[in-house]
């Protein structure tokens, strides 16, 4: 089953072919996950996962711990064997390439740099182990520390620096070669926030100015939202919905995406009638609000998503407005987060960008929720 | 408690206390132990130390044994064999430690016990468990005569082989465990990371993995060599007369008594050998590494002259690694990557059955009937059981061991542990000098302390006595108690006894009530490797014991010198059983403590 000597089999991004790609700029690769599964005993860590990933994308794994993507991510990298379905590398399957003829770059959550070689070595290990000849890669191991603002720090030793320094130069180690896949396995979580938006920012920079495929994993749905051109949302072993960052938040596809990606308002409601492209909805408290009507719908009972930040409050009754008690309200610098509870006993949430003479509502007092007609999304 | 902290939160400042106040000081639960072994193995050594510069001029004993070759060979000789057994161990102890971690589940832990199960076997049965496998009538030569590869059973004991093949078994599980504890301690992310980056397993394995427990390597090599070169039981029982080791000159002269001081001339040499080879080695690698702990500062700061390359150096060295060293990686990564599972595999399955085989062997020989050790045996039956059950000199053999090995475990971990509380709680300086005092025991060869302490027992009119022994078997109880109750005190959260003080616990009742269920599992396991260590003792009961009063041990050594027959075998297999019947009982504390880290 594994690859021999002689085999014919060419390995995309391999180690012949890196020496050609180490000139140019790199030019990603396509991946096609089909049917993949991973089982352990019996828990089943992949569940018959399809992916497509178009060369040059950026693709987010989004999941709690435990949903699989981390498997997913091992299952293409070659720490695991796939126990059924295929995983295509621009086409060929690579269930039989060991790990290290795949030729992918690769960033673990805990920097997973060699302690005993210098920052130059360490980004130039995978350089010596493809057998480049020492003047060149010298040369591209220090255009690429440049890239990662690093030239400084070439002869330092990993322990002598920084989480965030560390893990750009993990960084640097996984595109010294442009390898056609990068594979970022929670590489920011170990890092402070402030620390995790600008290396988030280098990322992203990094995946245009390289163009390789870049498959990156976390459980950070900003995180994910900031980055990707797509995010695969997983849970329980599956993939529960594939789409633009914009998409998944503002149409997720079921309550689970909703309540995992951002935060959300779920409004149970019951349909009174369809009117062309929109539904007549009733809320428990009995009030008729209007939503946009999703493709399909089944039965009569619906739940609504209405993001916080698309909420209004107000002190009159408008059209269509429902009355509520406030419950709590905070100030958070930019924002205002009130909660208020409707008479059925639901609690939703508000959340209103903050501007001068605006007071916070007193716990207590009532007031008027309303929603446009384009805010709401009626969950299949 | 909280008084305490305040103290190691500033050492500098050292406030005038009451004498009530000072009394409460952790440190003075050092004294115990530190008078014991003062009296007991320091005194002793100083002692042996003076006799042996008695002569004229002083140094005249020392250089009657350096200048007769018959002990300068055997110097030689001894260092020779430590440094193979050494060798040996490393080669091989690796690929089963790697073999250990890389398994998981039910095979782990039987990997993980059939290498250190061996460790808590005594080294006399260990070694007798060789002399029948290699005897004539032993299963090897039997096998070797059927399959054709010899025509008659040929000798193969009393050799240098045999000598280095009993040895290297005997001290290999030291090795696996301390490579061991280096791997486990190292990110799995790396050596995936090494793969990731296009490293196949042998280049991964070299550029990585090597490099990184190297220090556990280092410090298992010089604990086998150490321990090599005291070394007395092995290589009387497997070794011919070429292969007289140093240790064994040491007692033979005891027993024919020469003159006062050359005697102890020749225990300094081998003290001395030792201690500096121990201390050569401290330089380099912290002396943590007698006790396998881990230095605590990494350094970083030595490396930086060390390994940093200079921007444009082009070394002969960096050459020979483009030019060889890399591309045989390289070329080595093409290989199916199966070859180095299965070359970890086989080799550790090798080293697990060099470990296992003898003492299964011994186990079965002990049912036979025959009156000679043969393998297998003709015939089954309970006579050899029968025999030592009602022989007089066996059973009273039996109850002395017992009755001593218990009184040391008693003494072991009475002053063990109260050394090891004193240790960890205390804010005294000096605290790793202090660590390394009290395990040194460890390193001194039994042979110079048995020698050191036979002046001292004559002096009381201890030899032959239960307390004498119990005590001279806590010197080596000791240093075992120590590290163990550090290690688990090291684990208790100190929060836990901060906040059962805040809520109201005397300082007494926090003890009781966090503190001791805490280190409970570590002090059980204390008492158990300290009865045992007692209870296998061969060497100091050599020179401590009186006809009148033997032990177990000592009538093993005793027959195996004189009658090799099956007896030997049952209390070998009850030795055994008492051991995994010890450790399987304390499997659930075990499982515990490891839960806890």
């Amino acid at each position: 089953m594994t690859l021999k000597l002689a085999d014919p089999v060419v390995v995309p991004g391999g180690a012949d072919a890196r020496r050609d790609d180490v000139s140019r700029a790199g030019i990603g690769s396509g991946i096609t996950i089909e049917n993949v599964t991973k089982r352990y005993g019996a828990f089943v860590a992949a569940d018959r996962i399809c992916l497509d990933i178009q060369p040059g994308e950026f693709v987010t794994l989004l999941g709690p711990s435990g949903s699989g993507k981390t498997t997913l991510l091992n299952l293409l990298a070659g720490f695991q064997r796939v126990d059924g379905g295929e995983i295509r590398v621009d086409g060929k399957p690579i269930q039989n390439v060991p790990v290290h003829k795949r030729g992918f770059g690769m960033v673990f959550q805990s920097y997973a740099l060699f302690p005993n070689m210098t920052v130059a070595q360490n980004v130039g290990f995978p350089m010596r182990m493809a057998g480049i000849s020492r003047a060149d890669s010298d040369r591209r191991v220090a255009e690429t520390l440049g890239m990662m603002q690093l030239s400084d720090s070439a002869a330092k030793m990993p322990s002598e620096m920084s989480g965030g320094q560390q893990q750009r130069v993990a960084i640097a180690r996984s595109i010294v070669m442009r390898p056609k896949v990068v594979l970022m396995d929670e590489p920011l979580s170990a890092l402070d926030r402030r620390l995790r938006e600008s290396i988030q920012m280098e990322i992203r920079d990094l995946h245009r100015t390289i163009g390789s495929t870049f498959l990156f994993v976390t459980h950070d749905q900003s995180e994910a939202l900031t980055m990707s051109d797509r995010i695969a949302v997983m849970d329980a072993g599956r993939i529960i919905q594939v789409d633009r960052p914009e998409t998944i938040y503002r149409q997720p596809c079921n309550r689970f995406v909703a309540g995992f990606v951002g935060e959300s308002n779920l409004i149970d409601a019951e349909i009174v009638r369809r009117e062309g492209a929109a539904l007549v909805l009733r809320t428990k408290t009995g009030h008729l609000f209007r939503s946009p009507a999703p493709d399909e719908v089944s039965g009569r009972n619906v739940t609504v998503l209405v993001r916080p930040e698309r909420l209004i409050l107000s002190d009159v009754p408008g059209q269509e407005s429902i009355p509520a008690r406030v419950k709590s309200a905070l100030f958070l610098g930019e924002i205002l987060r009130i909660e208020v509870t409707l008479d059925s006993g639901e609690t939703l949430l508000v959340r209103c960008s903050d501007s001068a003479g605006q007071t916070l509502p007193t716990p207590g007092s009532t007031v008027h929720v309303s929603w446009g007609m384009s805010d709401g999304w009626v969950l299949a | 408690m909280t008084q305490m902290d305040t103290h190691q939160g500033n050492p500098g400042v050292t406030p005038a206390r009451s004498l009530s106040e000072r009394l409460k000081d952790p440190a003075l639960l050092l004294i115990p132990a530190f008078a014991f072994l003062g009296f007991m193995y320091l005194l002793p050594l100083i002692d042996l130390m003076q006799t042996s510069v008695e002569g004229d001029p002083w140094w005249a004993d020392l250089q009657r044994v350096l200048s007769v070759p018959l002990y300068f060979d055997s110097l030689v000789r001894t260092m020779n064999i430590a440094l193979t057994v050494a060798l040996l161990c490393a080669l091989i102890g690796y690929p089963a430690a790697l073999l250990i971690q890389r398994t998981k589940g039910i095979t782990q832990v039987l990997v993980a016990m059939a290498i250190i199960l061996p460790y808590f076997i005594a080294i006399l049965i260990r070694t007798y468990a060789w002399m029948v496998l290699l005897g004539r009538n032993g299963p090897i030569n039997k096998f070797a005569v059927w399959i054709g590869a010899f025509d008659e059973p040929v000798g193969l004991l009393f050799n240098r082989g045999s000598v280095l093949l009993g040895m290297t078994a005997v001290l290999l599980p030291i090795m696996v465990l301390s490579i061991y504890s280096s791997l486990s301690r190292l990110d799995p992310a790396l050596v995936r990371a090494a793969m990731a980056n296009g490293a196949g397993p042998l280049a991964a394995f070299w550029r990585v993995l090597l490099p990184l427990t190297l220090p556990g390597v280092g410090a298992g090599f010089l604990l086998v060599f150490v321990q090599a070169l005291g070394f007395f039981i092995t290589p009387s029982l497997l070794g011919g007369p070429g292969d007289m080791m140093f240790a064994m000159h040491i007692t033979q002269q005891a027993d024919s008594i020469t003159g006062e001081g050359f005697l102890q001339a020749l225990a300094v040499v081998l003290l001395v050998l030792t201690l500096i080879v121990v201390a050569v080695a401290g330089r380099f690698l912290g002396f943590e590494f007698i006790w396998g702990g881990e230095r605590k500062a990494p350094m970083p700061k030595a490396r930086e002259t060390l390994d940093r390359p200079k921007p444009s150096r082009g070394g002969v060295k960096e050459a020979l690694a483009d030019r060889a060293g890399w591309p045989l990686l390289r070329w080595l990564g093409a290989l199916n990557a199966r070859w180095g599972e299965w070359t970890v595999r086989v080799l550790a399955i090798c080293v697990i059955a060099t470990l296992v085989l003898p003492i299964v062997v011994v186990m079965i020989i002990s049912f036979s009937k025959a009156s000679y050790l043969t393998f297998p045996p003709t015939e089954y039956s309970l006579r050899w059981y029968e025999k030592f059950f009602s022989d007089r000199n066996w059973m009273s053999a039996f109850w002395n061991s017992l009755f001593i090995a218990l009184m040391s475990a008693g003494i072991s971990v009475t002053l063990g542990a109260t050394a090891a509380m004193g240790i960890v709680r205390s804010s005294i300086r000096g605290k790793s000098t202090l660590m390394l005092l009290l395990v040194s025991p460890i390193i001194v060869p039994p042979v110079v302390l048995g020698l050191s302490l036979y002046s001292l027992f004559l002096k009381f009119d201890m030899v032959g006595t239960y307390w004498g022994l119990a005590a001279a078997h806590s010197i080596g109880g000791i240093p075992i108690v120590v590290v163990i109750v550090a290690a688990a005190l090291q684990g208790v959260d100190r929060r836990l006894e901060q906040g059962a003080a805040v809520h109201g616990a005397s300082p007494l009742t926090v003890f009781r009530k966090v503190t001791l269920p805490a280190i409970a599992p570590g002090l059980g396991a204390a008492v158990f490797f300290a009865f045992l260590h007692s209870f296998d003792e061969l060497v100091l009961t050599l020179f401590l014991s009186s006809p009148r009063m033997k032990t177990l041990p000592l009538m093993l050594w005793g027959d195996i010198n004189y009658q090799l027959n099956p007896v030997l075998a049952v209390v070998s297999t009850l030795e055994v059983l008492l051991v995994v019947g010890g450790i399987i009982l304390a499997r659930p504390v075990f499982a515990r403590a490891r839960a806890d880290t």
